[in-house]
C-alpha cells in the first residue's frame, strides 16, 4: 500500500528544514549513500509487509516515539502519514498497548530493556519476525530524530556565524 | 586489557532472546543480505536475529557501513570515539567492547578508552577529543535541546560541516545499534560477572 507520496522529498531534509541550494543540504550529500540508505530504511521499516504489524500501527508507534522524544517535526510527519495511510480506520492491533509501552521504554532509556519486556510482546501476539521489525523501527527512530536535531542545531549555528 | 566501571575492551559474545534465523531455513535474499552486512554475519546471533527482516537489515547495514567505514571526512578513529562514548552513555557493554577495540586499532593507543570508561563527560586526551565526547553525550541525552552552543565547540576545534555531519551520523547510529543490542539480547563472556553490572542497572 502506498503511503502519502513523499518520494520527492527526503524525510530528514524536510523535518530539519533543509532545501536544495542550502549549504547543509549540499553538505549532507557528501554522504549520499547515508542519505539514501536512511530514507530506504524509513520506507522499508514502515512499508514492508510484516505479519501482525500493520503500517498504521507502525505509524502510531512512530508518532508516539517522536512525541516522547520531543521531535515535533518528525511527529507531524508520522501523523500526516497515518492520516493518509490505507487501513488507518481499521482497529489497531490488540498488541498496540504493549508495542507503545516497549517503544517508550526503548526510546527514553535503552538500559531498561530486558528479556521480560521482549517476552511481553510475544505474549501480546507478536512473532519473532514482527518483534524484530518493531525493535528496528523504534531503534531507527532514535537515530533519525538525532540526525534531525543535529542538523537543526547546525542550521542555528550557521545563522549565528553567518553563511 | 582494560576493565573498568562495568566496561571492558575484551571480546564478548552476544546471546539473542529471540530465535535467530537457522541458516538451513534462510532464503536466498536472507543469505545475500547477511553477506553484504558483515563478514561474520552467518555465524553471528545478532545478524541472524535481524535477518528475520532482510530488507530492513539491508538498508540498516548500508547506512551503518557508509557511516562507520567510508573514506574521507572525519577520521575513522574519531567516529569510533563517538560510537564508544554513546555506547558507554547508554550502558551498552557489548557495543562498548567492540568499539573500544576498533578505536585502539585505529588510534594505536588506549589512553582515551580508559578515560571514557571512567567518565565520558570528562574524557579526551586533546581538546578535539573532549569536544567529540561532549557532543556525543549531548546528542544521546538531550536531542530535543541541541542548539548552536553544541556545535560551536566542534567548529572551535576546526571541524567543517562535512566532519560534523560524519560525527553526528556516527553518534546517532549508535542510538540505533545500542537499542538493538540491549533489547534483543544480552552480552555474555567468561568474566562479565566480575564487573559491575551496569547493564542490569
Amino acid at each position: 500500500m502506498p503511503l502519502v507520496d513523499v518520494s520527492e522529498q527526503d524525510v530528514i531534509d524536510r523535518a530539519a528544514g533543509l532545501a536544495p541550494g542550502d549549504p547543509l543540504h549540499a553538505a549532507r550529500r557528501f554522504r549520499a549513500k547515508v542519505v539514501e540508505a536512511t530514507q530506504a530504511s524509513h520506507d522499508a521499516l514502515l512499508q514492508e509487509p510484516v505479519d501482525g504489524l500493520s503500517t498504521a500501527d507502525r505509524l502510531r508507534v512512530a508518532e508516539h516515539v517522536c512525541k516522547i522524544a520531543g521531535a515535533a517535526s518528525l511527529a507531524r510527519h508520522y501523523r500526516a502519514q497515518l492520516d493518509g495511510a490505507a487501513g488507518r480506520d481499521a482497529m489497531p492491533s490488540p498488541a498496540l498497548p504493549a508495542m507503545l509501552h516497549f517503544a517508550a521504554t526503548l526510546t527514553t532509556d535503552p538500559r531498561r530493556g530486558d528479556r521480560a519486556a521482549l517476552e511481553a510482546l510475544g505474549r501480546a501476539g507478536l512473532g519473532d519476525a514482527a518483534i524484530v521489525a518493531l525493535a528496528q523501527l523504534i531503534a531507527f527512530l532514535s537515530y533519525q530524530l538525532r540526525v534531525v536535531a543535529g542538523l537543526r542545531a547546525m542550521r542555528a549555528s550557521r545563522a549565528e556565524v553567518g553563511p | 586489557m582494560i576493565r573498568r566501571n562495568g566496561f571492558t575492551d575484551e571480546t564478548l559474545e552476544w546471546r539473542s532472546w529471540l530465535d535467530p534465523l537457522q541458516l538451513a531455513d534462510a532464503s536466498p535474499l536472507q543469505l545475500e543480505v547477511l553477506d553484504e552486512s558483515h563478514p561474520q554475519s552467518r555465524t553471528s546471533p545478532y545478524y541472524l536475529t535481524l535477518a528475520h527482516q532482510p530488507l530492513m537489515l539491508r538498508h540498516r547495514s548500508a547506512a551503518y557501513n557508509a557511516i562507520m567505514y567510508a573514506p574521507g571526512g572525519l577520521p575513522r578513529a574519531e567516529r569510533e570515539l563517538g560510537a564508544m562514548v554513546v555506547s558507554v552513555t547508554n550502558g551498552c557493554v557489548y557495543c562498548t567492547s567492540v568499539h573500544a577495540q576498533r578505536f585502539e586499532q585505529l588510534a594505536k593507543r588506549s589512553d582515551t578508552v580508559e578515560q571514557v570508561f571512567d567518565d565520558p563527560a570528562a574524557a579526551g586526551t586533546t581538546e578535539r577529543e573532549r569536544a567529540i565526547a561532549r557532543f556525543a553525550i549531548a546528542v544521546t541525552e538531550r536531542p530535543h535541546a541541541l542548539g548552536a552552543d553544541d556545535i560551536a565547540p566542534l567548529r572551535g576545534v576546526g571541524m567543517g560541516d562535512e566532519e560534523i555531519i560524519d560525527l553526528l551520523h556516527a553518534v546517532a547510529i549508535f542510538g540505533w545499534a545500542n537499542r538493538l543490542m540491549q533489547n534483543l539480547g544480552e552480552p555474555v563472556g567468561n568474566r562479565l560477572h566480575d564487573a559491575a553490572p551496569v547493564w542490569n542497572a
